[in-house]
């Protein structure tokens, strides 16, 4: 199992596109994936779990994988964490 | 404008056209506040039939979205349908399916009731945010519980809306549209829109009448009332009377008819009767709409907004790739005549989702404010278009510009982009001429130094009405005080051409006043070398070009220039296109789209 921290860095933060983006790609692994936030904890391949996180900018989130790929998940979702899900403004 | 013969003077309600056509019918009040759905208990034997339920409701909502991410991804192109993508995701997400099971079986209610409440928890977390926009966006959860109600109380809702009704709503979502034009819904009207938002496009491109910027409409109309929606005017009438609704079936047949005619004009050239050539061009914003230029007969793309590209809550097609494979195409289908990108014009009434809000936002940082701001922005675009001018002619517009200063500030930029494009071996156009949009009156009052510095001149009549009038036309109280004819405007257009003639450069005019037949005749008389709408328009602008002398357009525009009483000009005008361009006039009177 690893637990990774990541940081929010789109400025509308964790909403319905960016929850889609997430829960599409850590479901192309086997690996289990849970996020963590403020003690609140969501399975990350619920889209609806995502988006009650209401993770905001600048927001802290705990990434928990578990599983055989746990490492490739792990990067392909801090990769979309870092690009901001592709919004800029 | 008069209220068109009804003789209730309050039942006329205006709005903006967005997309042509008359119908006449009962009006249907479409609400989407949520239905309260009732608990109801359940033997524990019929349990399992409510699964079913539940089930077979949630594949009618699978069907529903598939169709509609089919329509959007066609009518408006891969990034509109991802919200829909994203609803589809959510019909069976572990929060959702397994959690309405368990909450049937162990309260043993029905399926509707354990939505609403599975539901509101979820929502409830998210509107406890701190973040406005992630409290609004607990909507997006709140229509996927109303699909899932609506069908599973399917029979009552559907028997409702699938009469030839006119929908009358607060706001209406792109979704909505198509499924009720499937339906066979006669049009729409809605309080809230502009003519450049999603529900428009979608209306234009399934050819369904429709209005927005209806104020209070949801207030002011019943279900059932008989109405008229006119969405050529832009107005609705409630409950017309027998001479009016006569009068309208009539209007609508004409139109029909004239529609029909207007087909024969794509093919002739734009000329007026003593030879003088207009360039008509079309008003895009998504690739998706390139068949039109052929239909309508556009000789080229005088203007591509390219906001649509950021209109998925925010995100811009960041990737120069993304862009680039949009723009080449556009470029190919519309070469060998020229496609026109404006630059990202971001803020004013656009939608800028996360900016700051300000105060004044006309004001305030829009357009190429932001842009020479914004880098990262500014460049891959330029880079995407610049790469698709290897593939046919091209141009760059700069919008909101109001000094000199922002052209050679964006000059240098340009020069950069395309040294390191040569740097890389990549193909562009080094002379693609770059113009800027004359929205500001400042630029106007200046043309001719800004004409020394530009290769083209493209005038926002909306926006320049507003600057000078000082009129917010979406504010009840002055709105009336909004007229895109008023000499100041049209002093102001005539300074652009003036000066655009003298340093040989070319003048379109892209805003709505080209699509307001009385305007088209002035327009050429003040020396307008291209007119610039949504292609829908340009076969009606054609017929008034082909039925005028250049001259006649020049006498107009003076008389025009000191009209001093706006009332009697427009009627004036009414007499001249009726006299010249058979019917036009009676069906093509400002409609409010550019």
């Amino acid at each position: 199992m690893i637990e990774k921290e990541v940081i929010v860095t789109n400025r509308a933060g964790l909403h319905t596109r960016p929850a889609s983006m997430i829960v599409r790609a850590a479901s192309q692994f086997k690996s289990e994936f849970y996020i963590h936030k403020d003690g609140y904890e969501i399975n990350g391949k619920s889209i609806i779990g995502v988006m009650t996180l209401a993770a905001e900018q600048g927001a802290t989130l705990m990434l928990q994988f578990d599983g055989e790929d746990e490492h490739e998940a792990f990067d392909a979702l801090a990769a979309l964490f870092k690009d901001g899900f592709g919004e800029v403004i | 404008m008069s209220t068109s013969g009804s003789t209730i003077l309050d039942s006329d309600l205006h709005g903006i056209a967005v997309s042509p056509g008359i119908a006449i019918g009962p009006a249907y009040m479409y609400a989407r506040v949520s239905f309260n759905v009732e608990r109801r208990i359940l033997e524990p034997e019929v349990v399992e039939e409510e699964y079913e339920r539940f089930e077979r409701a949630i594949k009618r909502a699978e069907r529903d979205l598939h169709k509609i991410i089919a329509v959007t991804r066609e009518k408006l192109g891969e990034d509109s349908a991802t919200i829909f993508e994203a609803q589809l995701l959510m019909l069976r997400d572990h929060s959702l399916y397994p959690e309405v099971q368990a909450y049937i079986k162990n309260h043993n209610v029905n399926a509707g009731y354990a939505v609403q409440t599975v539901m509101s928890k979820h929502r409830q977390m998210m509107e406890a945010s701190d973040s406005e926009y992630l409290r609004e966006r607990a909507n997006d959860l709140l229509d996927i519980q109303e699909r899932i109600i609506r069908h599973l109380r399917r029979a009552r809702v559907l028997s409702a809306i699938d009469e030839k009704t006119i929908v009358i709503a607060e706001s209406l979502t792109a979704a909505d549209v198509i499924l009720f034009s499937r339906r066979g819904v006669l049009g729409c009207a809605t309080e809230f829109g502009g003519p450049t938002s999603h529900v428009s496009i979608m209306a234009r491109a399934l050819s369904l009448p429709a209005l927005v910027s209806m104020k209070d409409v949801s207030n002011q109309v019943e279900n059932g009332d008989i109405v008229i929606l006119d969405g050529i005017k832009g107005e609705l009438i409630v409950n017309p009377d027998a001479k009016t609704l006569k009068r309208y079936k009539t209007k609508q047949r004409r139109y029909l008819r004239l529609i029909q005619e207007d087909k024969s004009l794509v093919p002739l050239p734009a000329e007026t009767l003593d030879g003088h050539h207009i360039s008509l061009q079309a008003n895009l914003e998504l690739r998706e709409e390139i068949e039109q230029l052929s239909e309508y007969g556009a000789e080229g793309v005088g203007l591509f907004r390219t906001e649509m590209l950021l209109l998925m809550e925010g995100r811009a097609l960041v990737t120069e790739e993304e862009q680039f494979a949009q723009y080449k195409d556009v470029v190919e289908a519309s070469s060998p005549g020229p496609t026109t990108f404006r630059i990202l014009d971001l803020g004013g009434d656009k939608m800028l989702p996360m900016a700051h809000r300000e105060h004044n936002p006309f004001l305030g940082w829009r357009g190429i404010r932001i842009m020479l701001d914004k880098l990262d922005l500014l460049v891959p675009q330029l880079r995407a278009i610049l790469r698709a001018s290897a593939n046919g002619p091209t141009k760059i517009l700069l919008p909101m510009v109001s000094a000199l200063e922002e052209v050679r500030e964006f000059k240098v930029v340009l020069a950069k982009t395309m040294a390191e494009l040569s740097e890389e071996g990549i193909a562009y156009d080094p002379n693609v001429p770059v113009g800027i949009m004359v929205e500001v009156p400042s630029v106007a009052i200046s043309a001719d130094q800004f004409a020394a510095e530009v290769d083209f001149f493209s005038i926002g009549t909306n926006d320049l009405t507003q600057y000078v009038l000082a009129v917010d036309r979406g504010n009840d109280l002055v709105a009336h005080l909004y007229n895109e004819m008023h000499p100041a405007v049209l002093q102001l257009i005539s300074m652009t051409t003036e000066a655009a003639k003298k340093a040989g450069i070319s003048v379109s005019l892209c805003g709505e006043l080209a699509t307001n037949m009385r305007a088209v005749p002035v327009l050429l008389g003040l020396g307008v070398d291209t007119l610039s709408a949504s292609p829908i328009y340009l076969p009606a602008i054609k017929r008034v070009i082909r039925a005028m002398k250049q001259s006649e357009g020049q006498a107009l525009a003076q008389k025009a220039l000191v009209a001093s009483d706006a009332g009697e000009f427009r009627d004036m005008m009414d007499r001249w296109l009726e006299e010249h361009a058979c019917g036009v006039s009676f069906f093509l009177e400002g409609a409010g789209l550019a």
